[in-house]
């Protein structure tokens, strides 16, 4: 098994995933409580890179470079995603001062 | 002029006419109306008389209309003498009495006058079309035509609810007759593999006898239900709802005697099926015995000139029966000309009384109406058979070559029969006259002075009423001497019989006249025969109770069956099954849009808690 050295002491890959675990569940945890619409998109943007992480640590032990750049890739999506979410957020707010997501409800059942 | 294009254009100008009037005639001059209507059948009449001098014969085929094996539906017209025949009764009689109707109608508003008009010629031209078809697919075409402009001329009043009641009625029972046709020409070409006239008669020697008698027998349900014969009569009296024009056109002088034309048509069939010849006698002079006595207590003049249809229809249905097929058509003429004549006379009364037919409300016109009276007594004496008005000569012809038909005792019986019926004829033909013209004025009159009829609806009464003074004249062969030109006009399509009307018969007539006349005398003068006998007179005035047997025997189980399905089938299944199924689909949709709560929230929670338990699945599985 392949190891990176890090002040001289070996770092084993499940450190790097309980690191991506612990940001994907702050994530999830921001998407559910937080009310403000940027707050959440920022959560989501944790989510996401939470998921790059495990890529890439995967990629270190397996020793293959896929894992890496399907996180590139990722980025990318996520910058675009940030684009996209970011104007709908800003054309809601232009329409209407809404700071609190649970007032965006009109489409209930 | 070509034939071809003169024949089609004597069944094709009542159509025009029809399709003129429907499409522009009530917003154009209401003159536009008075010449469309009844010039269309005045021009079919002059076709008439042209083909008549041309002594045009023949089958005339424009085009195959259906073709598909064996089955061969041409749209042929076919011209004889009995063809020409009806198309005079038609378009000569039909032409007076549309012409009568400009008249009559004047106070109708102009879209109800024009319709008028189109309804006329729409039946003229069906009924023509019943006439001139050479195969039984047209035949019936007409037939159901003529039933369905009955049933609108009916119904023309249709603000009336008794007249539109009156119109279905009239519209179920021919539709009873309809389907007796079109089942009868199943038989036939089932057997005889065509639907001409020309190939079914050729071809009778290869059918089977008891098809054959069935098939006749299926048709003379139709002739029966069209003429207003028993059992399907009832329809006749509740068809008086409609104008009086139409009483005459439709329900005296054409549209109810095609039964009696169907007869002679199919005499080679009939000659053949001899149970349903024999049936069609039977069916004729209990008829006309059976509707004279209802006809003695109607109180509406036209109930009483329908009654008196039904009764004369059934000579015409006698004759034919027992193979006197010209003397049945000898007394068509003569009835078309008599009893459009009485119905047109009635119809001035009736205008001048404001629309009252109660004859008990008249009384004393015969002062005050002097033309009119002097027209109906034509016409009464016409109908009761007195010499030398037109119906004596066809109606003794038809009661002489009965009572002399030799080796036929049934024939005997049916004579008597009609013998009976022609007494009783005059007793309630009496009647009527003496209620509505004779004595003084009724103290329920409505109006005091009526007014004369103007001419447009006196002269074409006056022209009737000369045709039924001297119209038995063209065919004396009741007295044995002078000229049978009826008989000789159609005996290339419907044969002689084969034995000579009996001369003891007039003796016998006579004396029913007499008879009649002392009756009648007796009923007016000594205590009234309703008080002798009141049951007897409930009995007709319900008119032997066959529209209250026809409503318990299929009105009501009809009403219970439909009453039924609605109450016991359509609303707790049929009904139920789909408003429950809304009732299942809402509540699921109610329940399941509660998920849909619109809070970002929720659709989160929901999603990572389902990748939650989705993860732990996964797990389990790979640690078990």
């Amino acid at each position: 098994m392949s190891a990176l050295n890090i002040g001289g002491s070996q770092l084993d890959t499940s450190w790097f995933l309980l690191l991506s675990a612990v940001l994907f569940v702050l994530g999830s945890i921001g998407v559910l409580v937080r009310r403000n619409p940027l707050v959440i998109l920022i959560s989501i943007e944790l989510m996401l890179n939470s998921a790059n992480l495990a890529l890439v640590a995967f990629s270190r032990q397996l020793l293959n470079m896929e894992g890496q750049l399907f996180a590139l890739m990722s980025m990318t999506v996520a910058a675009a995603e940030a684009v996209v979410g970011l104007a709908i957020l800003v054309d809601i707010f232009r329409v209407r001062d809404a700071e609190d997501i649970d007032d965006l409800s009109e489409l209930r059942g | 002029m070509s034939t071809g294009l003169l024949i089609l254009l004597l069944l094709l100008f009542p159509a025009f006419g029809a399709i003129l009037l429907a499409g522009r005639g009530w917003r154009l001059p209401r003159i536009f109306t008075v010449i469309v209507g009844p010039g269309a059948v005045w021009a079919s009449f002059l076709c008439t008389v042209a083909l008549w001098f041309g002594k045009t014969n023949g089958d005339f085929t424009y085009y195959t209309w259906i073709k598909s094996g064996s089955f061969d539906v041409p749209f042929g017209i076919l011209i004889d003498n009995l063809s020409i025949f009806m198309c005079f009764v038609i378009t000569g009689v039909g032409g007076l009495i549309i012409t009568y109707a400009v008249g009559y109608m004047e106070r109708e508003d102009d879209p109800s006058y024009a319709r008028f008009f189109c309804y006329m010629d729409v039946f003229v031209f069906s009924m023509l079309l019943l006439v001139l078809a050479d195969n039984f697919i047209f035949l019936i075409v007409g037939w159901a035509m003529v039933g369905l402009s009955s049933y609108l001329l009916i119904g023309f009043w249709y603000q009336r609810h008794s007249a539109v009641v009156a119109a279905r009625k009239a519209f179920v029972m021919n539709v009873i007759g309809d389907v007796g046709m079109i089942l009868g020409t199943f038989v036939l070409f089932m057997n005889l593999h065509s639907v001409t006239y020309s190939d079914v008669f050729n071809a009778l020697s290869h059918g089977d006898n008891g098809n054959l008698e069935l098939a006749a027998f299926l048709l003379l349900v139709g002739a029966i239900a069209k003429s207003a014969q028993l059992p399907l009569h009832t329809w006749l009296p509740d068809a008086m709802e409609g104008p009086t024009p139409v009483s005459a056109l439709i329900h005296a002088a054409t549209m109810v005697t095609a039964g009696v034309y169907l007869v002679g048509r199919m005499h080679p069939i009939y000659d053949v099926a001899t149970y349903a010849h024999a049936a069609v006698a039977i069916v004729g002079a209990v008829t006309a015995l059976f509707a004279a006595t209802i006809a003695i207590v109607q109180v509406d003049i036209k109930r009483v000139l329908a009654y008196s249809t039904m009764s004369q229809i059934g000579y015409m249905f006698l004759a034919v029966g027992i193979g006197a097929y010209a003397a049945g058509f000898f007394h068509l003429l003569s009835h078309a000309f008599f009893k459009a004549l009485l119905f047109m006379a009635a119809g001035n009364v009736i205008h001048a009384m404001k629309d009252e037919q109660d004859m008990r409300k008249y009384g004393g016109l015969w002062g005050q109406m002097r033309p009119t009276a002097i027209t109906f007594l034509v016409g009464s004496l016409s109908l009761v058979g007195v010499i030398p008005f037109v119906g004596f000569f066809s109606k003794e012809q038809v009661l002489g070559l009965a009572f002399s038909k030799p080796d036929d005792a049934m024939v005997q019986v049916l004579w008597a029969v009609g013998f009976a019926t022609a007494l009783i004829t005059g007793f309630y033909t009496g009647r009527m006259w003496w209620l509505s013209f004779w004595g003084k004025p009724s103290p329920q009159r409505r109006v005091e002075h009526p007014h004369a009829p103007p001419p447009v609806m006196m002269i074409p009464v006056a022209i009737l009423a000369i045709l039924a003074t001297i119209g038995g004249f063209i065919q004396t062969r009741a007295l044995g001497f002078g000229p049978a030109t009826v008989d000789d006009f159609l005996s290339s399509v419907v044969g002689n019989p084969a034995w000579e009307g009996g001369g003891a018969e007039i003796a016998v007539t006579f004396l029913t006249m007499i008879l009649a006349a002392a009756l009648f005398v007796w009923a007016l003068y000594s205590r009234p025969w309703s008080a002798v006998v009141p049951w007897a007179q409930r009995l007709l005035e319900r008119k032997y109770y066959f529209d209250e047997a026809y409503h318990w025997a299929f009105v009501r189980p009809t009403d219970w069956v439909a009453g039924f399905a609605l109450r016991d089938i359509e609303q707790p299944v049929i009904d139920a099954a789909v408003v429950d199924t809304g009732i299942v689909a809402r509540a699921g949709a109610g329940g399941l849009s509660l998920t849909q709560n619109g809070y970002f929230r929720n659709y989160v929670l929901v999603f990572v808690g389902g990748a939650v338990v989705a993860a732990v699945i996964l797990i389990v599985r790979a640690n078990s």
